[in-house]
Parts: structure tokens; C-alpha cells; sequence
């Protein structure tokens, strides 16, 4: 049982902020990922949790302790680092044996203990190589068995797979999936993969430089971003996101021209739409605008024309074809629409 | 393949490298022989001013002991004059400077690489420049007050000046090897129960092993060689092996004394090969390696 409460946590280097009040409940056996670009104070919020930086003001519980006092080790967390911070001199078993050992874990207990996770991860083959002589993959499961060896009240990963190759990382995205479906422990995922993100979460927080920006399921943040950072971070490609005026719900822009759309915004705001929501316009089309380039992707074909100043990208049949330069007429319907106001960015509701 | 190198390289080159490394060889080796081939031979012989062949053929040598070969220098220079206690108070010496600097440094060094603070420059950088100072700078300084505190001339004395002497170096040193380890791996130590001491015991010194030989081989040799330290701050009693040599050398007053200094080199050099015959890979793979592949 392990609930884990960030209350007004911030973390600060002299005048630079790293993370601005941070406040969230996450709760016991849910995947939580942090979500944002490099900098932005994912990591520093999930050390502050384990207890490798300190905590500039606020407080961190976990389960009905709070613990910013607490050495890492008192925490009764583990955490699998990016890099994966193994014990060079120690074989695999020896590494993932470490933690049983320093915490003075009956002996009878470490042999069965350390088998069962390296079968887990399916490492039965390697347990006497030393992590040199191990691949990429194979290192970052081994630090996943150090880390599940305990069975610890919650497990930290710090951005596991960024150092795997693309094929490995799909893999292995699914086996830490099937374990948090496996050990069901509080997980708390730091990535800036928003794919990562989409696929394990239960809930996503994103954040962006040190503030958090939208927290909800990976649904919720696809289908109604709070404002157009969150828009423009989430979904391959980003959304489309173009600045136009609105009133009594018709957005005009130049090239574009959308109707219907909600009465309560007006003024200057930033309309959003995703690729795979536009499509070909039968007849007149929302958007009238010289094709800019034609991209073949397989299952799709991408569609980016020059729209008020800004390329927006269309998902069409993968049977399209169309020269550079042609006159192409997108239909959008107004319920596939986002509305921002475009000074402060944030979503305005229907 | 160096074989097939070889034959590809032109007969005049091969010959001009081959003769480079013959004539270095003979430069760097054949001083040292000679000492040892003239340390079991008399003065009369060693230096003897009619030919230097007598230095080979012992002329003399047989003349005054009857063997071609004697073991008087070495007899007299460690029973008559108590080398062997130079060569206790030198093991003394060395073992406590290497101890405490490598104790000291490994703590020290570490603090300091995992240290964020700008202090921690500051405070290598003034290392440096006490590094940088000569010796026998420090060692002036000392004189008057460790006469009055009636410190002078023992060896606990000449072993805390030679750490302090050693220390910047050791940290430097050591430092520098321990931001080689990634930071990853006390981390790893401490979310896995460990310590911050435990850490830096279990995970982070295992992987410093070859660090801390060269280092710690460097200390020994700075404790080993010392003359500036033990010469001005050890009485005639207490006198470590490098300044007992300059004192057999420095009294010529008595005959086979100079016979005593070259007998006395020629035992100090001989566990200075033995050691680093049997460190050098560990001394080798501390000087190129020092990064951890993790």
C-alpha cells in the first residue's frame, strides 16, 4: 500500500526554479508517468521523491509518512536509473542480489528471491556475466530485477528506455507494462516520449519548465489538452495549431474559415485541430491552401499546406497523390475543434 | 602481426630502431648494473684511479679479501652502521604516509567529486598550489617551531609533514578518479539501502581498486625517496635509508665508507623493481583506464 502526495513542492537552485509547487495524489498501484521536455523538472520531481535532492519547501508523503527527512533508503522505494547504475565489479546475480544483502534480508530467502526476478525478466541465462559483458537490453533488465528483487512499496524509473534502440525499447515498454500489471506497485515514470507516456499510463502529468501543465489520463490529455503547450507536445505529429479571430462562432484566418464552432469564445484566439480529424472536402472545404509537401508514411500519407503563417499538417488516404503547388480544400468539422486563448494559451471550454 | 610489420619496414630503418632502443637500453640500465657489480667490490677497485677495468676484474678486491667478490660494503654498511635500522624506520615511514594519505585522499577525494559546491574548486585549486611549492620550502619553516615544541627529529614528525606534503597530490589524484565513476552508482547504492558511507564502501571503492594502487604507489614513492623532509627533520638516530646514504657519503674520514653508500643504494633501489614488477598492471591500468564501463 503505497499512496504517494506531492503537497506544494518546490525545488530551487539559488534564483532558478526547477519545480514550481508541485501538488498531486497518486495513488496506491497506479502508473503515473511524467511527461515534458528535457529540463523541465520531471526528474528532479521523481528524485525529490526518492530522497536524491532535497526539498526546497513543500512536502512528500508516502503511504501516511512524510518522508523529507528520510534517507533514500529508508523510503522503501526502488528506482531504475536511465543509465542504469549497475554495480560493475558484481555478476548479474550479485547485482541484483545487492539490495537483499545491504538491507539484511534473511540469507535462506536471497537465492529463491533473486531467481524468481531474474525469470521475471527473463535473465535465468546471464546471471554470471558481469554487466560489461552484458547488451544494452539485457542491462536494463537486469536493473528492473534489482529493483523488483525487494518488492518495494513503489518503483521509480527514470526515463528506462531512452538508452535502448528503437526496436528493443517497444519490447521492453511492454514487459515493464506486463510487470506493473504483474507486482501491481506504484509506479512513477519519468519520460519525454509522449508515445512512453500514451502506452503505460494510467494517469499523465505533463509538465513544462518546473510547472505542471495538465494532469489526467493519456485520453483526456489527447482529447482535450488545457492549453497549447500540452496541444503542441502530445500526439505524432503535434497538433495543428493556428492563430485567427473569432466571433459568434466562426473562426477566420487567412486561408482558413470554420463555422459553427462554440459562441462563448471571441477575439483573438489560437484554433487547434488534429492531422487525423481534417480530411479531404468534397465540395468547399474549410481550409483552401496550396499544397507545401507530400509525405508517404505507409498506412497514411501527410498533407502540409501553409495556413495563416503556420504549416498544419492533414492525414489523408494513403492512395493520395497531389503535386507540390496544387490547390488542395480540407474539410474540418467544428466538433474536431480546439479553442486557446491565444495570450495566455490555456483551453477555452464549449 | 608486428612480425609482418617489421618485414615490411625498410632494412635501414629497422636497423636505426633497433639500434635507438639497444643505445637507450644500455643509457638507462648500465649505471644501475654497474652499482650493483661494483657494490660487491672495494673502494680500491670501485674507484680506483689506475684503470676502470679493475672496477670489472676485482683486482684489488682479491688482493685485500682474497675472492674476486665481497660482501664487505654490505656488511658494514648495514651491521657496522645500522642500516637496517634506516631501512625499519624508511618501512615505518612509508607504510604510515601511504596509509593515512590514501585514507585521507579516497575520503577527501570523494567529498569533493560528489560535492556540488563551488568551495570544492577552491579547495583543489589550493592543493595545487601547495603541490607546486618545493619541499624544502615548507620544511624551513618548520625547523623553529618543531624545536620548540621539542617535536623534531622523530619520526611521527617527518610522517605528518610528508602527508601534508603528499596530501594535495592524493586528492587531486583520487579526485579525479572518482568523477570517472558515474554518480548513478551511489545512487543506485543508497535507493538500494545502502548508506552514504556504505555506498562509498560496498559499490564505489570495489570499482576504485586500480586508482588507489597508483596513487597509493605514488605516495609510496614520495615517502620512499623523500630527502628534503628527512634530512632536515630526522636526528642521526632516527634517519630514514635516503639521507643514512648521504650521510655514509658525507663522512669520508673512515675508509669503505663510500663502499657502505654504494652497498646501501644498491639495497634501497632493489624493492623499488620487486614493487613495481608486481603492481604494474594495476599501475597501468590506473594510469590509462581510470573510467568504469558500467
Amino acid at each position: 500500500m503505497a499512496q504517494i502526495r506531492l503537497k506544494n513542492v518546490s525545488k530551487r537552485w539559488g534564483k532558478f526554479v526547477g519545480v514550481d509547487n508541485f501538488n498531486l495524489d497518486i495513488a496506491d498501484q497506479e502508473f503515473l508517468v511524467l511527461l515534458g521536455p528535457s529540463g523541465c523538472g520531471k526528474t528532479t520531481t521523481m528524485r525529490m521523491i526518492a530522497g536524491l535532492e532535497e526539498i526546497t519547501e513543500g512536502e512528500v508523503w508516502i503511504g501516511d509518512q512524510m518522508v523529507n527527512k528520510l534517507e533514500p533508503k529508508d523510503r522503501d522505494i526502488s528506482m531504475v536509473f536511465q543509465s542504469y547504475g549497475l554495480y560493475p565489479n558484481m555478476t548479474v546475480y550479485e547485482n541484483i542480489r545487492f539490495p537483499l544483502k545491504v538491507r539484511k534480508v534473511p540469507k535462506e530467502q536471497h537465492h529463491e528471491r533473486v531467481m524468481a526476478a531474474s525469470k521475471m525478466v527473463e535473465l535465468d541465462d546471464f546471471l554470471e556475466r558481469r554487466p560489461a559483458a552484458l547488451s544494452g537490453g539485457q542491462r536494463q533488465r537486469v536493473a528492473l530485477a534489482r529493483a523488483i528483487v525487494r518488492e518495494p512499496n513503489a518503483f521509480l524509473m527514470d526515463e528506462p528506455l531512452s538508452n535502448l534502440d528503437a526496436k528493443l525499447r517497444v519490447s521492453t515498454r511492454a514487459q515493464i507494462k506486463n510487470l506493473h500489471h504483474t507486482l501491481k506497485r506504484t509506479t512513477v515514470y519519468v519520460t519525454h516520449d509522449q508515445i512512453e507516456a500514451m502506452t503505460l499510463a494510467d494517469r499523465v502529468v505533463v509538465m513544462n519548465k518546473g510547472v505542471v501543465q495538465q494532469v489526467g489520463t493519456p485520453m483526456e490529455i489527447y482529447d482535450q489538452p488545457a492549453n497549447t503547450f500540452v496541444a503542441s507536445f502530445i500526439g505524432s505529429p503535434a497538433m495543428n495549431l493556428v492563430n485567427g479571430m473569432i466571433a459568434d462562432g466562426v473562426f477566420t484566418s487567412d486561408g482558413i474559415r470554420i463555422e459553427g464552432l462554440p459562441h462563448r469564445a471571441s477575439g483573438a484566439v489560437t484554433l487547434g485541430f488534429r492531422a487525423e480529424d481534417a480530411n479531404l472536402a468534397e465540395a468547399n472545404g474549410q481550409i483552401e491552401a496550396p499544397i507545401y509537401t507530400v509525405e508517404l508514411l505507409g498506412e497514411a500519407t501527410m498533407l502540409s499546406m501553409r495556413v495563416a503563417g503556420e504549416l498544419v499538417s492533414i492525414k489523408v488516404g494513403k492512395d493520395y497523390r497531389a503535386e507540390i503547388g496544387e490547390l488542395a480544400r480540407i474539410a474540418i468539422p467544428a466538433s474536431a475543434c480546439h479553442i486557446f486563448d491565444q495570450s495566455t494559451g490555456a483551453r477555452i471550454e464549449a | 602481426m608486428s612480425e609482418a610489420m617489421a618485414h615490411k619496414r625498410p632494412v635501414l630503418l629497422n636497423t636505426f630502431i633497433y639500434g635507438f632502443i639497444i643505445l637507450w637500453l644500455i643509457l638507462a640500465a648500465v649505471p644501475f648494473l654497474w652499482t650493483v657489480w661494483g657494490s660487491f667490490k672495494v673502494e680500491a677497485d670501485f674507484f680506483s684511479r689506475e684503470s676502470w677495468w679493475n672496477a670489472i676484474f676485482g683486482t684489488a678486491t682479491i688482493r685485500e679479501t682474497g675472492a674476486a667478490f665481497t660482501g664487505d660494503g654490505y656488511y658494514g654498511a648495514w651491521i657496522t652502521r645500522d642500516f637496517w635500522k634506516a631501512a625499519f624506520n624508511t618501512i615505518i615511514v612509508t607504510i604510515c604516509v601511504t596509509t593515512i594519505s590514501l585514507t585521507l585522499g579516497t575520503l577527501g577525494g570523494y567529498a569533493l567529486a560528489r560535492s556540488g559546491r563551488n568551495y570544492a574548486f577552491w579547495i583543489l585549486i589550493a592543493a595545487l598550489v601547495f603541490r607546486a611549492m618545493p619541499h624544502i620550502t615548507l620544511v624551513s619553516g618548520y625547523l623553529l617551531p618543531f624545536f620548540q615544541l621539542n617535536i623534531w627529529g622523530v619520526l611521527p614528525t617527518s610522517i605528518i609533514v610528508l602527508v601534508a606534503i603528499n596530501q594535495p597530490f592524493t586528492l587531486w589524484m583520487l579526485h579525479s578518479f572518482f568523477l570517472s565513476i558515474p554518480k548513478d552508482l551511489d545512487e543506485s547504492a543508497m535507493v538500494d539501502g545502502c548508506t552514504r558511507f556504505q555506498a562509498f564502501r560496498l559499490v564505489i571503492m570495489p570499482v576504485m581498486w586500480p586508482g588507489v594502487v597508483t596513487t597509493g604507489l605514488f605516495s609510496f614513492l614520495l615517502g620512499y625517496n623523500d630527502f628534503a623532509v628527512t634530512a632536515m627533520l630526522l636526528s642521526a638516530d632516527n634517519q630514514t635509508m635516503v639521507p643514512k646514504i648521504s650521510s655514509f657519503l658525507g663522512s669520508i674520514q673512515e675508509t669503505g665508507n663510500v663502499m657502505f653508500a654504494v652497498a646501501a643504494v644498491v639495497s634501497a633501489t632493489v624493492p623499488l623493481f620487486i614493487l613495481v614488477l608486481f603492481f604494474q598492471r594495476q599501475i597501468v591500468s590506473g594510469l590509462t583506464a581510470g573510467a568504469v564501463k558500467g
